[in-house]
């Protein structure tokens, strides 16, 4: 019972009223033990980001059981979910999910603000934490001052400044040239590490993949065994 | 074709975009026809309460030797008459009582003939003591009182042409209606306003035929003020050419069949004149007393629509700025359906004709609901009346000209934010932050330039004495009172501007966000630097509720000071708020009997008509000590001075007089000057007595405009040995009953009348129509333009920021927080722009009732915040604002944040 992620017979299923109802998510058995880096790879639409949310409890399942932190989200309140994220989790974003409206500093310590932590302390957590991303000098830059690798490392310390125990990250390169892509799997795979975090990575890019301590195989909202370890 | 398919998808497959167009060309579309139904029904209400005041529709004097049976058949068989009374009138010299004492004599005498059935038929003529009998006569109280007659005496009549009449007196009768009835009847002599004779008696027809026989025929009535010597009572002289024997028949027309627009009354009043005078062929003429009423009701509406307009315009522009935020609100669908029809193919020019064909389509549909909404809200509101004026279809033309002027304003509003909408990329569009180069008009200045050209304008029409809506006959005239629109015009104009450019420059800066993190935690912070992020929709939607508020507030102090007014004026006309009559002698002891419940303070007054060289005046003697308390007296009044100090000097100097600018200009007299005045002394005779002037009054309790002298009721009692008064004028606590219990106290010989019942019957004048209606309906727009404007803001922020609700989500921010920092941007937004609003709609009231006191007689002094409505108003934008919230709230949580986090 001490696994980061275990979810069994994951089912999500989306109906619409055009087209034939679609299963995002078919039955996936999953564990992910701490500090574990897990990379699941397959092509766009085959259910990652899908399958992400539903580990992250960003949406629910309409079968199977989902438990991160030996908490079976199903059992939690929208709530106490959200205060699962905020305390353990982190989750970075493709399209690096940063607020305009914040300075780079301001966004990284978002997560500590919502937990209402003292904002003195959470602006010097998200310092140091932005200081070991590379990017200590951003604190006060406007979003639309970085470029696009810097976002998303700003995006990576937003996810690691809670120090969480999980790090769910749905394609973090899938916007960055081939070296900051690179910079930034390096980075995430580093710092989880280092903080004994598991790393649930989605991926449609192989060579990401493989930098992982496990790779899945995700087709069809199915998940495959091991697709090189 | 093709295009108009595309547009009519467009509007099908944006229903957020669409509802809000057409929410907001309905909101302006109903304002307006509900304030046109309006002025419409004020029509009507004018042309009912003038006429109701009308003692008679028309009278058809009879020429000497006519007809009068043939007459009356003639007009009786007229459609548009309901009765014809007949009525005769012959003037005296003079009226003489002999009893033991000696004989009294008064000059200005009427005898006048009515059948048994006119009081009943008429209500004129009330019988206040004993009872009509024939071959005898009821009189007037002024007969009574100059004669010290009773029922019982007998008075003889010294009619002109030499012969006699004596009538034995029978009882008491109000004179009522005596302007048309007793005055003379020839346009000439009504226009110069002679005052109608007060000593009359009244008799039954056979007696009057009777004495009318011995008057020769062609004999003239004399003027009694020119006779020396002669005594006067009462009343001024009748004019001298006036017929000394006059018959008439006094018209009742069917009011049913008269159009409730005062122009088009006048001229059905008119139409039926011509038609009766050419089938009597000169037997008699027609005096149409209900045209000549209605004649400036026609011109103080035309005006008052015209300022009923003005008052709803800022309402109608604020109601179709709703259209932009509505093209704003949906800013990313309409990027992306752009983006998606110029992949396959289209040019910009067929985008801008696909999505303006859209908004188009979307204000008609706005305006048609609208048009039905404003109706029936109208209907519920004025509707008997508004059927009266024609309904509202009375003006298609003028209906459809509002309905293509709202949509033609809706599209080119939406118009302009769909051009920067179909300009951008999607991807470039999707999450700009707004730190676009300033507008136009704040590079140039247009706000400031503005103000300027509002204090100019003040000043050049306000300041410099220049009447704005009156001309020199005394008439309200439009193009005046459209150029006295100009300033408030420019304040509203130039004070939005600016608010536009402070509230833009406030969200921007950082410190919006620091002060609500500091009170709301990371949801302020949060909230605040949304709203810097968005700082120019930001100060769009503040503005817009600041209008709104600004709108109302503005609305609603013209009308608290209107009301106020209306009740000055009734006040100055009555005097007080309650005014008791005496119909037998009494002197100023019988004031105390007037204390009681209800009664807070009572003074008594003397109206005396005396003569200043030959010009009859009306002289007021009151108490100075008592009337401030019993009365409603107003620094304007006086010349120089305030009502405290004009009183002082009346109390500190017995012989002190008031008199009018007219008098002071005529005489050039200036304070310390003596004035000798020719009195009555109990007996009628004219006597000199000496007064000091102590002052110029302008205005008067019991005489708004005439000429007029006021002095102190203990010198002139004593000088004339007269300690009579004419009546006791009180201020009530407001209870309904005051005038009734103040009747009980003083009994049967007092007539008492209350200030409920003079507004009534001034209700002719500009001021008496109610805005009741229309401040209803501007405050109902205001709070829903509001409302709307605040949920639009909204729900646009939030469609624009789908993927920052859905990150805040996904890292871990709880429901609660989502609302609370929706919450802050609505109290945030809501403060300000009610703050704005009620500061801004404060200066514009002012300046409303600035620039048209001369709509108020008196003007007002200050003007009336109405507290209450104030309150309510800030309750009911406060409510609109939560629901705004509510509404935002659930689209929030309704979000999908999976789908959000998918979008690419």
């Amino acid at each position: 019972m001490n696994e980061a992620v275990v979810c069994v017979g994951l089912t999500r299923r989306f109906a619409s009223r055009r087209l034939e109802p679609v299963t995002a998510v078919d039955g996936v058995d999953l564990i992910v033990r701490p500090g574990e880096f897990v990379a699941i790879q397959g092509p766009s639409g085959s259910g990652k980001t899908t399958l992400l949310a539903l580990l992250a409890g960003i949406d629910q399942p309409d079968a199977g059981v989902v438990r991160v932190l030996g908490h079976d989200l199903a059992r939690l309140s929208p709530a106490e979910r959200a205060h699962l994220r905020r305390s353990s989790v982190g989750v970075v974003f493709q399209l690096f999910g940063l607020l305009a409206s914040l300075s780079a500093g301001d966004n990284v310590a978002l997560p500590l603000d919502l937990a209402g932590r003292d904002r003195v302390e959470s602006r010097e957590r998200a310092q140091d934490t932005l200081a070991a991303v590379g990017l200590g000098h951003v604190m006060t830059a406007r979003i639309d001052e970085l470029s696009a690798g810097e976002r998303q490392r700003v995006g990576v310390a937003r996810a690691l400044v809670g120090e969480p125990q999980v790090v769910f990250a749905d394609e973090p390169a899938g916007r960055l040239d081939e070296d900051n892509a690179e910079q930034v799997i390096g980075l995430l795979a580093r710092a989880c590490r280092e903080r004994e975090a598991s790393l649930v990575l989605v991926t449609h890019d192989p060579d990401t993949a493989r930098l992982a301590d496990r790779c899945l195989g995700m087709i069809d909202g199915r998940v495959s065994e091991a697709v090189h370890a | 074709m093709i295009l108009l398919r595309h547009a009519l998808r467009t509007v099908v497959r944006e229903p957020r975009r669409t509802v809000a167009t057409i929410v907001g060309s309905a909101l302006a579309a109903a304002l307006l026809v509900a304030v046109l139904a309006f002025g419409l029904a004020s029509g009507t209400t004018a042309t009912r309460r003038a006429l109701a005041d009308v003692p008679v529709d028309a009278q058809a004097i009879l020429a000497p030797g006519a007809d009068a049976a043939a007459v009356t058949q003639r007009i009786a068989a007229d459609p548009a008459v309901v009765s014809s009374l007949a009525f005769d009138l012959v003037h005296a010299d003079h009226a003489t009582l002999t009893g033991a004492a000696g004989a009294t004599e008064t000059s200005g005498t009427v005898i006048v003939g009515t059948d048994a059935s006119y009081g009943s038929t008429t209500g004129l003529f009330p019988v206040s003591a004993g009872a009509p009998k024939p071959g005898e006569a009821l009189v007037s109280r002024d007969l009574a009182t100059n004669l010290g007659a009773v029922p019982g005496d007998t008075i003889r009549f010294q009619l002109a042409g030499g012969g006699t009449a004596d009538l034995r007196v029978s009882g008491v009768v109000d004179i009522t209606g005596a302007d048309l009835l007793l005055g003379p009847t020839d346009p000439a002599h009504r226009a110069a306003g002679a005052n109608p004779p007060t000593n009359v008696a009244v008799t039954d027809l056979a007696t009057i035929r009777a004495i009318e026989s011995k008057v020769p025929a062609g004999t003239l009535a004399t003027d009694p003020a020119s006779s020396a010597g002669g005594a006067t009572g009462g009343a001024a002289a009748v004019v001298a050419s006036e017929p000394a024997v006059r018959r008439e028949l006094q018209l009742r027309y069917d009011h049913n069949q008269l159009p409730g627009d005062p122009t088009a009354a006048a001229k059905w009043l008119d139409d039926v004149r011509r038609r009766i005078e050419r089938d009597l062929s000169g037997q008699a003429t027609i005096v149409d007393d209900a045209q000549a009423t209605l004649e400036p009701v026609a011109s103080d509406l035309a005006w008052g629509q015209v300022l009923f307009i003005f008052l709803a315009l800022p309402g109608v522009a604020l109601a179709l700025v709703l259209s932009r935020f509505a093209a704003e609100s949906e800013a990313e669908a309409t990027r992306r359906h752009a983006a998606l029809l110029r992949a396959r193919g289209a040019t910009d020019r067929q985008l801008a004709t696909v999505f303006v064909a859209a908004a188009g389509i979307a204000a008609a549909i706005g305006v048609i609901l609208g048009a039905v909404a404003g109706t029936l809200l109208a209907v519920v509101l004025v509707g008997p009346n508004l059927a009266a004026a024609g309904g509202p279809t009375a003006d298609v033309g003028l209906v459809l000209g509002c309905a293509i002027v709202v949509i033609v304003l809706a599209v080119a509003v939406s118009a302009t934010s769909l051009r920067s909408q179909l300009r951008d990329e999607v991807a470039t569009g999707r999450r700009a932050i707004e730190r676009l180069r300033p507008p136009r008009w704040q590079r140039a200045y247009l706000d400031v330039l503005a103000l300027i050209g509002a204090v100019v304008a003040f000043v050049a029409l306000g300041g410099t004495g220049v009447h704005p809506v009156l001309n020199a006959e005394g008439n309200p005239t439009i193009s005046l009172s459209l150029a006295a629109f100009v300033a408030p015009f420019l304040l509203w104009i130039g004070g939005t501007l600016l608010l536009l450019r402070l509230v833009t420059i406030l969200t921007a800066r950082q410190g919006l966000s620091g002060a609500l993190q500091r009170s709301m935690g990371v949801a302020g912070e949060l909230a605040g630097r949304n709203l810097a992020a968005r700082s120019r929709s930001t100060a769009r939607v503040v503005v817009l509720l600041a209008l709104a508020v600004s709108f109302a507030t503005s609305v609603l102090i013209f009308d608290a000071t209107y009301r106020q007014q209306q009740r000055v004026d009734a006040s100055l006309t009555l005097g007080a708020d309650l005014r008791a009559t005496p119909t037998i002698q009494a002197d100023a002891s019988a004031t105390a009997s007037v204390a009681g419940p209800g009664v807070t303070a009572a003074t008594p007054f003397a109206d005396r008509v005396v003569y200043v060289g030959s010009e009859a005046q009306d002289l007021l003697a009151i108490d100075p000590t008592t009337l401030p308390t019993a009365t409603y007296l107003s620094d304007g009044f006086f010349k120089g001075s305030t009502a405290s100090a004009a009183m002082a000097a009346l109390a500190s100097q017995p012989d002190a007089i008031l008199v009018s600018s007219e008098t002071a200009t005529d005489y050039s007299i200036v304070p310390g000057d003596h004035l000798k005045i020719r009195v009555p002394d109990r007996s009628g005779k004219l006597g000199d007595v000496t007064f000091t002037m102590a002052g110029v009054a302008l205005e008067f309790p019991t005489a708004p405009k005439d000429a007029f002298l006021v002095a102190n009721l203990s010198y002139v009692a004593q000088q004339t040995g007269d300690g009579r008064i004419t009546a006791i004028l009180a201020r009530t606590s407001g209870d309904a009953g005051a005038a009734a219990a103040v009747g009980q106290r003083l009994g049967g010989d007092w007539s008492v009348t209350d200030i409920g019942t003079t507004n009534a019957r001034l209700a002719n004048a500009v001021t008496s129509v109610d805005l009741g209606g229309l401040v209803a309906i501007d405050l109902a727009f205001a709070v829903a333009i509001g409302s709307v404007g605040i949920t639009l803001y909204l729900l646009a922020g939030l469609s624009e920021r789908r993927l920052e609700l859905a990150t805040l989500v996904a890292i871990g921010a709880e429901a609660r927080q989502i609302r609370a920092t929706i919450a802050a941007e609505v109290a945030a937004v809501g403060t300000t722009g009610l703050l704005s609003g009620l500061l801004t709609g404060g200066l514009v009231g002012v300046t409303l009732l600035v620039i048209l006191a001369g709509v108020f007689d008196p003007p007002a002094e200050v003007p009336v915040v109405p507290g209450l409505a104030v309150l309510v108003l800030v309750a009911a934008v406060g409510a609109g604002a939560v629901v705004a919230m509510l509404i935002a709230v659930r689209y929030a949580a309704r979000i999908d944040v999976l789908g959000a986090l998918r979008e690419r």
